[in-house]
């Protein structure tokens, strides 16, 4: 995982808008637009068509809880 | 002393900032000379000289060339022989303080500079921020309320059915009752032997996962201790979040109510870096939410421990360290209003120092899963540790989420009220703020979402003088998946509770409706800032309901006085539960079974 998103507190949630033709079109993309930004554990959040494209949040979880978090142990660097 | 001040524009324009500062000191007793925009640093530098100013208030907005502008304004200051004289300022959106020092300036003004910042320049004083911008104490949610009951035939039915309710479990306990009473012996012991019998003597009293964690030291599935390490890391983390903290307030005036959210994560450790990102963003308090299965688990675990699903488990450790990590003004609440550890929860959050609990009997039995003698019988124990421990509880109405009538769920609220007052508590109101199936099925939010909440704070209002805290949270079933819904519903139910004049409000994160995954940090700052953009907008303006709202408040007062004559004509409690009349299966209620047939009789 690269340091940056070490401090991420817990996800990382991406928000757009996505040029499609329906919702089904538009998950698809979301997930595969998280996944080429290298997000592993993904959800959508937020997703609705309406003509042009689709208001999407899609969300890609760093930790979650009961994980051990990284920006927990290097705040006194 | 009064002070002659000059402000001048050193733009083509006029900075706002500046007529603003003017007022300020003109209220502080200063007498002001504002000169006009777009005049060049010799006119200006001559207007000081003519008027004999004491201080000079320069303003600059454009960045373009703004050192060379302003250090030919000192050198023209000096030249004129005034610079010794005059205490000369420079504000504005292009102005940063290092610059203005490096350049001889007497102060520099960055933008978000207050008025009350410039006026204590010019007096020659150190600034000190108003209290009204700073968080300094914890909300005593229930002052000035003396719980009289402005209806006296309702309370004289209270009564009555309160009677009963000590009488039924005057002669009985549980197994909750008697670990609660463990729990406090372990708790004080100094001796790590007794401690040792005593924890055996609790394991017998609790479900088989617990007692296999005391007897073989098994962890229930999906649940782990935190390392050292990380328990050290954490007071590292906790340490240096503090030292860095200036929280914002959300209130804009002293009518808007005391706002609460909720953590649960599932890990104690992220519920505090939670914690302290909303204490940052201007909650004032927090509310603790534990498992489901440690709702209808009998016993307590020990250590730090997490859990990878919502709810954060209720151990001394954790919430120890939960309690640790809060800031001093922070209201913290542990509920206790449904399940199996009633007793020993409430017990456990005075013993850490928690302001206030949750107990209900109606919903947590009705709704909630617990069995209603246990629950009964246990809460009767709880409210008792709340007095001793000067907790007040919230008495919350989640029934009507399960379908309850509100009229049915105040009933039961305002029976374990009258209780809590009979043993010395300070109950809290807790009536939803809900788009709940009563009013999907029956309409009175297909207008507006206002009518019906108001009407519930009206009745209340009508019968009691208590506090009153909305809850939980408000705009339940108001919020979708999108952020923006969402957060938008939680800060107009708000801006209503406000508007009401109640006296607390748990918010929800905008992550509120979605439910594929934990909520996350950003998530709860969304409705924290919409809250406080929404109480900025209404300051002290109201919203206005329909003359729906009173006559529905009247509806339900009625409504509860006959839910009340049918509990007090039943003469027993725990029977008006199990028979439905606060809340029957009909209506979406059924009487839990966790801890069914578990009472013990004393004699």
């Amino acid at each position: 995982m690269p340091d940056i998103l070490e401090k991420v507190m817990d996800a990382v949630d991406v928000e757009t808008y996505l040029v499609c033709k329906d919702e089904e079109e538009a998950e698809r993309l979301s997930v595969e637009l998280m996944e080429k930004l290298g997000f592993q554990d993904i959800s959508i959040v937020f997703i609705q068509h309406q003509g042009p494209g689709a208001r999407v949040r899609v969300r890609g979880y760093i930790y979650k809880p009961g994980d051990k978090y990284s920006w927990l142990f290097d705040q006194r660097k | 002393m009064k002070k002659k001040v000059l402000l001048a524009p050193l733009d083509p324009v006029h900075d706002i900032g500046l007529k603003m500062i003017k007022r300020g000191l003109e209220q502080n007793g200063h007498d002001t000379l504002l000169m006009p925009p777009d005049y060049s640093q010799e006119e200006i530098i001559k207007a000081i000289v003519d008027n004999d100013v004491d201080v000079v208030l320069i303003s600059r907005t454009l960045g373009y060339g703004v050192a060379e502008i302003l250090g030919k304004f000192i050198d023209l200051a000096e030249a004129a022989g005034i610079r010794d004289k005059v205490k000369i300022g420079i504000g504005g959106m292009a102005i940063r303080p290092e610059l203005a020092a490096e350049l001889g300036f007497d102060a520099g003004f960055g933008p978000g500079t207050t008025v009350e910042e410039a006026v204590a320049f010019v007096e020659g004083r150190e600034y000190v921020p108003s209290e009204s911008g700073i968080k300094q104490n914890k909300k005593d949610i229930t002052q000035g309320y003396d719980y009289s009951f402005r209806n006296k035939r309702i309370e004289k039915l209270l009564d009555t059915i309160v009677d009963g309710i000590l009488d039924y479990t005057s002669n009985k306990t549980s197994t909750a009752i008697l670990r609660a009473e463990l729990r406090r012996q372990i708790l004080d012991s100094t001796d790590e032997s007794e401690k040792q019998k005593l924890r055996q003597e609790y394991a017998r009293y609790c479900d088989d996962v617990v007692k296999s964690f005391y007897e073989a030291g098994k962890y229930r599935e999906k649940t782990r201790p935190l390392t050292k390490d990380e328990v050290k890391a954490l007071r590292g983390y906790v340490d240096d979040v503090n030292f860095r903290m200036n929280p914002i307030k959300l209130q804009h005036t002293d009518k808007n109510p005391a706002v609460f959210i909720q953590y649960g994560t599932g890990c104690p450790f992220m519920d505090i870096a939670h914690i302290k990102s909303c204490e940052a963003w201007g909650a004032d308090g927090v509310v603790h939410f534990d498992p489901s299965w440690g709702a209808r688990t009998e016993g307590f675990l020990e250590g730090y421990i997490t859990h990878e699903e919502d709810g954060s488990i209720i151990t001394y450790e954790n919430l120890k360290s939960i309690k640790e990590s809060l800031a001093p003004y922070t209201l913290w609440q542990v509920r206790a209003h449904r399940g199996l550890n009633t007793p020993e929860t409430v017990l456990l959050a005075g013993k850490i120092g928690a302001d206030l609990t949750k107990i209900n009997i109606a919903y947590g039995s009705l709704s909630g899963g617990t069995d209603p003698a246990r629950l009964t019988v246990d809460a009767v124990a709880a409210i008792k540790y709340a007095a001793e421990f000067g907790m007040p509880f919230d008495v919350v109405t989640n029934e009507e989420l399960s379908g309850v009538p509100a009229f049915k769920a105040f009933a039961g609220m305002l029976i374990v009220s009258k209780l809590g007052l009979r043993l010395g508590g300070k109950p809290i109101l807790q009536p939803l703020f809900c788009y709940s199936p009563e009013v999907m099925i029956n309409g009175q939010m297909v207008d507006n979402y206002v009518d019906f909440n108001a009407a519930k704070i009206y009745c209340l209002r009508n019968i009691v003088n208590a506090p009153i805290w909305c809850g939980a949270p408000i705009g339940f079933l108001t919020q979708t998946e999108d952020r923006v819904q969402s957060s938008m519903m939680t800060a107009l139910h708000a801006s209503l509770a406000s508007s009401l004049g109640v006296d607390a409000i748990s918010i929800a994160s905008s992550d509120e409706a979605f439910s594929k995954g934990p909520i996350t940090a950003a998530s709860r700052i969304d409705t924290l800032r919409a809250t406080q953009a929404s109480f900025r907008f209404f300051g002290h303006a109201d919203i206005t309901p329909t003359e729906n709202a009173k006559k529905w408040a009247a509806e339900m007062e009625e409504g509860i006085e006959k839910v009340l004559e049918a509990v007090a004509k039943k003469g027993n409690f725990v029977d008006a539960l199990y028979q439905g009349l606060l809340g029957s299966r009909e209506d979406g209620a059924y009487p839990g079974r966790a801890g069914r047939n578990t009472v013990i009789s004393k004699s």
